[in-house]
């Protein structure tokens, strides 16, 4: 996997590379803000981005603009935002156009090096990597809406972790229920939301997300 | 009566020979003095500054003149002052000192606007006249003695046998006017009789205009007054409200820059160091888990307490910051937003506090169903935020902390909240806020 990491902070840019060459992958660039990272990836064409919201100049959202428009120039690359908040309109504007190739997480989330790794892994094959966080305040979101309140708390349970990106697999270990109980889940699931059950993880997602709606409501004056 | 009238005749006619009195007449001298002097220094200087900077080259000299000017202009008012408490026992607080400012130019400009500075001068000028009088005061006191005292010269100097008899001549200064020529031991009696009433009047006139120069000296120079002392206690705390705010912020981001960041990295490497770790290094294993647990745990926490203190989101405007309130609240909220020009960061910040309070206070008692959240600029240079809920209403401005911290809050930038909830519901809290602390609303 080819990476590009766009990251202010030295110790964390370079805790990155390190953690990322460790595991075999390839960092082609190490850049500071949003204008080399657009450079970067249009020069090296990586997998996927690791990008840092909060960069210089003026240490506000410059990443998720950066971001934004590599969406828009370079859709190939995936890119995992990566932050110290979650901010919900955040991750609405990274999701309106879709959920393929998109990941938005904590900065904490790096402390497991296994789970960081897998999740940029999906993003670089065009999955989901949501944090946790992320996917709890589009359910608030989307519930304010009503349409949730038909599934069941275990359903809900699959649901969110779905949204994070997990396989069934992964949401059966998660869960500590068999493979079976959360297929038959997720298929209620989506008999209850009206949507076709599909066979890959990825059309799930993006199921899913399209359900929650990134968009908050607002009516802008 | 007639002991009242007596007795206003007597404190009249005594007053010449009070302690007061010559108190008073030695301020008409030195302070008189010291106020003609003064004007003459002021005004030539002044003048000088004020002709020299109208012309285009001058225009360094004149107004270094004009400053030197200022600055003896506050000197000359700390002295008038001074001899004011010493001689009269009247006291004038001094002005607030001179607060230099920032540069070159910026001391410049302060010193040019030093408005009790400018009072000063004010006070000099009117003290001309006001020293003149005061003078006066002293020639009528002092012709008046030297009439009393003609019947006694006349017994010890004029009553010679055989020896010329020239008049004595008693003076009686303006207004009245005059000579009094005495021929006789008997004619100085009208003159002594003047020199009582000169040494009165000059006693009550050196009173008087004493008490007026006292008066004058209280209005300019002494502290501004009332209105001019508000509107610079209104402009330091708006001043001191945005420097908070500015100073939190900066706070945030030096959490952000600084420890979030090193946590961030530390607990990365230690969840490296947990994956190279071999299985049968259990004791070290577990030491690493619990250093791994607790920097993530340190880090949740830092996050919120950053969030506390400045909400990053604030940096995208109000309406972003609060559809994320909106989107993190347990009751379903939906936000409507119509600002147009921008406030300042110090009322952003409080208008968010205020929406984050209402909708925490909202989920915490009000069993709603949905919250609504208003913000709009209401007139130009007026923020409102409405809070609105379909609960069961009896929230109480009086009871509870959170309102009463609201409350306090805003009027910190002179903003209003008015609660309506009457029990059985709906709530709707409404914050007026200015758009920028020290604004009008």
């Amino acid at each position: 996997m080819r990476v590009v990491i766009a990251e202010d902070a030295a110790l964390l840019r370079e805790g990155l590379t390190r953690l990322l060459e460790d595991r075999g992958h390839a960092v082609c660039a190490a850049v500071t803000d949003g204008e080399s990272l657009l450079t970067a990836v249009a020069e090296h064409q990586p997998d996927v981005a690791v990008v840092d919201i909060r960069m210089p100049p003026t240490h506000t959202d410059e990443g998720l603009r950066a971001a934004l428009r590599m969406r828009q120039d370079f859709p190939g690359t995936g890119v995992l935002m990566f932050s110290q908040y979650i901010e919900t309109s955040y991750s609405a504007q990274l999701l309106e156009g879709g959920a393929a190739g998109v990941g938005y997480l904590l900065k904490d989330r790096v402390a497991n090096v296994a789970e960081f790794a897998a999740a940029l892994q999906r993003v670089a094959e065009g999955g989901t990597a949501l944090d946790p966080e992320v996917v709890s305040q589009l359910f608030r979101a989307s519930r304010q809406r009503g349409g949730l309140s038909t599934l069941t708390p275990r359903e809900r349970q699959v649901l969110a972790l779905m949204a994070e990106g997990r396989s069934n697999a992964g949401i059966a270990t998660e869960l500590v229920v068999s493979g079976g109980a959360v297929e038959k889940h997720v298929a209620s699931i989506f008999g209850k939301l009206g949507l076709p059950p599909g066979e890959s993880d990825n059309r799930r997602v993006l199921a899913v997300l399209r359900y929650l709606g990134g968009k908050p409501q607002r009516q802008d004056g | 009566m007639e002991q009242e009238i007596r007795r206003v005749a007597e404190l009249i006619v005594r007053a010449p020979l009070t302690r007061r009195n010559w108190r008073d007449l030695l301020y008409c001298g030195v302070g008189g003095f010291a106020g003609i002097a003064g004007f003459w220094a002021l005004v030539l200087v002044l003048l000088a500054g004020l002709t020299i900077s109208a012309s285009v080259l001058g225009t360094v000299v004149g107004l270094l003149l004009i400053t030197v000017a200022l600055r003896f202009s506050r000197r000359l008012g700390a002295l008038h002052r001074r001899l004011l408490k010493r001689l009269l026992g009247r006291q004038v607080e001094a002005p607030p000192p001179f607060q230099p400012g920032t540069g070159i130019l910026g001391r410049l400009d302060k010193r040019l606007r030093d408005r009790p500075a400018w009072r000063g001068v004010w006070y000099t000028l009117i003290k001309l006249p006001v020293a003149a009088v005061q003078f006066y005061s002293i020639v009528l006191t002092a012709c008046g003695l030297i009439d009393v005292s003609f019947p006694v010269i006349w017994v010890l100097f004029h009553n010679h046998s055989g020896g010329p008899q020239h008049p004595l001549t008693g003076f009686v200064p303006i207004p009245f006017g005059g000579n009094i020529d005495a021929t006789s031991w008997l004619g100085t009696f009208p003159a002594a009789v003047a020199g009582v009433a000169c040494v009165v009047a000059g006693a009550w006139l050196a009173r008087g205009i004493n008490a007026a120069d006292a008066r004058l000296a209280r209005g300019l120079l002494g502290p501004t007054s009332m209105a001019e002392r508000v509107s610079e206690l209104e402009r330091t705390r708006a001043l001191a409200v945005d420097d908070s705010a500015a100073a939190l912020r900066r706070v945030e981001r030096d959490l952000h820059d600084g420890a979030q960041m090193r946590l961030a990295a530390l607990a990365m490497n230690l969840g490296m160091a947990r994956e190279k770790l071999s299985d049968d290094d259990a004791t070290v294993r577990e030491l690493i888990d619990a250093a791994h647990r607790n920097a993530v745990d340190a880090l949740a926490d830092l996050r919120d307490l950053a969030r506390g203190i400045h909400p990053p989101v604030l940096d995208n405007g109000l309406a972003s910051a609060l559809d994320s309130l909106a989107a993190i609240s347990a009751i379903p909220a939906t936000v409507t937003a119509e600002i147009g020009e921008r406030p300042a960061p110090a009322i952003e910040t409080i208008a968010y506090f205020c929406a984050a309070e209402l909708i925490a206070n909202a989920t915490k008692h009000s069993y709603a169903n949905q919250i609504k959240i208003n913000i709009f600029s209401e007139r130009a240079g007026v923020l409102r935020l409405e809070v609105a809920d379909d609960g069961i209403g009896g929230a109480d401005q009086a009871h509870g902390t959170g309102l009463a911290g609201l409350a306090q809050r805003v009027s910190t930038v002179d903003g209003h909240i008015d609660v309506a909830s009457p029990a059985g519901g709906p709530t709707k809290v409404t914050v007026q806020l200015p758009l920028r602390a020290g604004g009008d609303m």
